[in-house]
């Protein structure tokens, strides 16, 4: 396989770690293959996980922004978020490889709540890095991370949000690579990971195009998806990116400001640099020392993106822009109060991007990913609006 | 005779400090010195260095580390290496790193495996730097067999899987992969990863050309006691 998007990708990782990736590589193709493997991963999906989610359509929310609005109710998965379709397929792929033990980063929790999901239901032992100034702003899913079995890392180094963890999660992976599969969270890392994420993350665009055929009769005019690592976005976009007359929006983060250090806006006002074995767009300083980034949602507070997000974005099939916090913590209440869905607040700036260029949708059919609920979220929505 | 070499955290704990380290260095008659140009974010590390190298990020930045790197090299008369990681070069721009470095014999990056290292290469070549490449235990014959074709310096031996400042050990399937690696190859085969003492390198010079000591070096420099560790080696 060619481990590159254009210029993006690539596999920047110490010496030691390669062989793991070749062997994750071999598996993955041959996992593809293997009958067995899909009707089970297939199998959780509908079963346990409640896949297919509905597309909604929003009316009230329709109505305040004119345009017909659709959402993609990946909230309603089990454990709350897209997550799950990622870690109940990577887990299978790591029982397929005779791993038994599961390490993963966090950032909001998402990812490491339905890590522990999937371990528990699989029996496989799970360890779950996070930062420390995560563990306190997603306290809820610390509880339920360890209620599902996970043993969660406390990291107290660097700028100890999802960063912090991933460069955990790797220095285990190094150490214990003949027993464990390192399961990813995004659509980012060392190829093959960006390519198994998506794998993974398709059911959501291949579902959103046959629901929207089904209810509208023909494609969205627009597709809008948030973008931290990317994995929801790049889920969702795959359905559709080969429709050249369907506009994809990713939406980053805009923290406070646009003012390095303040946002997490990685493709809008990042360059390319490598970090966590890929080469990718990257929010760095002049020396190539990463940046702090800064964003209410602990989800997409993140320096870097998934590598195909960069090469998206550089042929222009993809346009990123950003919703800053106070928009997003706007639509986190819109949306509740309008159609009675709390949206993450990751979610939330795919909301609030809709919001603020409501002009630009005008009478136009958009699909917003959903990617999460907001449940979680309700601690930090309080400490900052009261 | 075996080779000991030296990682220094460049500008640690200050740069008077450091040039009195590399000073110490080549008054024992240290092989070689590893010069560790700081990154954000190390995984290669453990916390010993990652906490040095956080520390001097906080007052310095690559402008500041190649003026003590130049300093270093009119101290020191072995050779000399910069050790970091990829995006310290490209970030920084490849081709002006490569520039400025051209006063090294090598380059170390601990996140860049061979299949990635072409590129670095090419224009690491055009200024006489070698670009030092891997092995591990995880490493086939085939994969041995491509880093010595390639490689015009020595072989960083990673003696263990995981990171820097574990303990050092070698189990016999990677004391025969060390073998094969020095087995018709004319430069040295280097260990480095865990070792920390006088008594690790007579057991790790059993098998290999050398050894590279980084994290125990940081903790003495940090416990003021870097000359009767570096005496202690070579006594």
């Amino acid at each position: 396989m060619n481990a590159y998007y254009g210029i993006y990708g690539g596999q920047f990782v110490p010496e030691t770690l390669m062989r793991a990736l070749r062997e994750l590589e071999d598996a993955f193709v041959q996992f593809k293959k293997n009958k067995e493997s899909k009707r089970k991963f297939q199998y959780y999906l509908k079963n346990y996980a409640g896949r297919p989610t509905p597309l909604y359509l929003a009316e009230n929310f329709s109505n305040y922004v004119g345009a017909q609005v659709y959402l993609k109710r990946e909230d309603l998965l089990h454990t709350g978020a897209h997550k799950l379709n990622n870690t109940l397929g990577q887990i299978l792929l790591a029982k397929f490889m005779g791993k038994k033990r599961i390490i993963a980063e966090t950032g909001a929790g998402q990812h490491g709540v339905a890590t522990a999901t999937a371990a528990a239901l699989l029996n496989m032992e799970c360890v779950v890095y996070m930062g420390k100034k995560d563990m306190e702003r997603q306290a809820p899913n610390v509880d339920r991370m360890k209620l599902l079995g996970a043993n969660v890392v406390c990291v107290e180094k660097g700028s100890m949000t999802l960063k912090s963890a991933i460069n955990e999660a790797l220095r285990d992976w190094v150490k214990n690579v003949q027993t464990t599969h390192y399961l990813i969270g995004s659509a980012v890392g060392p190829y093959p990971f960006p390519e198994i994420v998506k794998y993974f993350q398709s059911v959501i665009g291949k579902e959103a195009k046959k629901q929207i055929m089904e209810q509208n009769g023909k494609l969205p005019d627009s597709v809008v998806a948030c973008v931290g690592g990317g994995s929801n976005a790049i889920g969702i976009f795959s359905g559709f990116v080969k429709y050249k007359d369907v506009e994809l929006i990713g939406v980053e983060a805009g923290g406070e400001s646009l003012e390095l250090g303040k946002h997490s806006a990685t493709l809008t006002m990042g360059r390319p640099g490598i970090l966590h074995g890929a080469l990718s767009y990257l929010l760095q300083d002049e020396y190539g020392q990463v940046a702090n980034v800064h964003s209410v949602s602990a989800g997409l507070d993140y320096p870097s993106v998934g590598p195909e997000h960069s090469y998206l974005k550089d042929n222009g099939r993809v346009k990123y822009d950003v919703c800053f916090d106070n928009e997003a913590l706007d639509a986190f209440k819109l949306l509740s109060k309008m159609e009675g869905i709390i949206p993450a607040l990751e979610s939330s700036h795919a909301i609030g991007y809709v919001v603020e260029h409501k002009d630009r949708f005008k009478n136009r059919v958009v699909i917003v990913n959903l990617s999460g609920r907001g449940d979680k979220d309700l601690g930090i929505v309080k400490q900052i609006r009261g | 005779m075996c080779k000991v070499g030296i990682y220094l955290v460049c500008d640690y704990l200050n740069r008077d400090g450091f040039l009195k380290a590399v000073e110490i260095c080549n008054r024992y008659k240290i092989d070689f010195l590893e010069i560790g140009f700081p990154f954000s974010d190390p995984v290669a590390d453990g916390p010993v260095i990652e906490k040095a190298a956080l520390d001097v990020l906080k007052r310095e930045n690559t402008g500041d580390f190649f003026k003590s790197l130049k300093s270093a090299r009119e101290i020191f008369k072995g050779r000399l290496y910069v050790m970091t990681y990829a995006n310290v070069i490209f970030g920084y721009g490849s081709e002006k790193f490569a520039k400025e470095a051209q006063m090294v014999d090598g380059m170390i990056i601990a996140d860049l495996p061979l299949t990635e290292s072409g590129k670095f290469k090419r224009i690491f070549d055009r200024y006489n730097i070698n670009l030092i490449h891997f092995a591990t235990p995880e490493s086939s014959y085939e994969d041995i067999d491509k880093v010595k074709k390639i490689s015009k310096d020595f072989i960083y031996f990673v003696s263990t899987r995981g990171i820097t400042g574990g303990s050092f050990s070698l189990d016999q399937e990677t004391a025969d992969k060390i073998n094969y690696a020095r087995n018709n190859f004319n430069k040295d085969v280097i260990l480095g990863f865990g070792i920390r003492s006088k008594d690790d390198i007579h057991k790790a010079c059993k098998t290999a050309d050398g050894v590279v000591i980084g994290t125990e070096a940081i903790r003495a420099i940090e416990e003021n006691r870097f000359e009767n560790f570096i005496k202690s080696l070579r006594q």
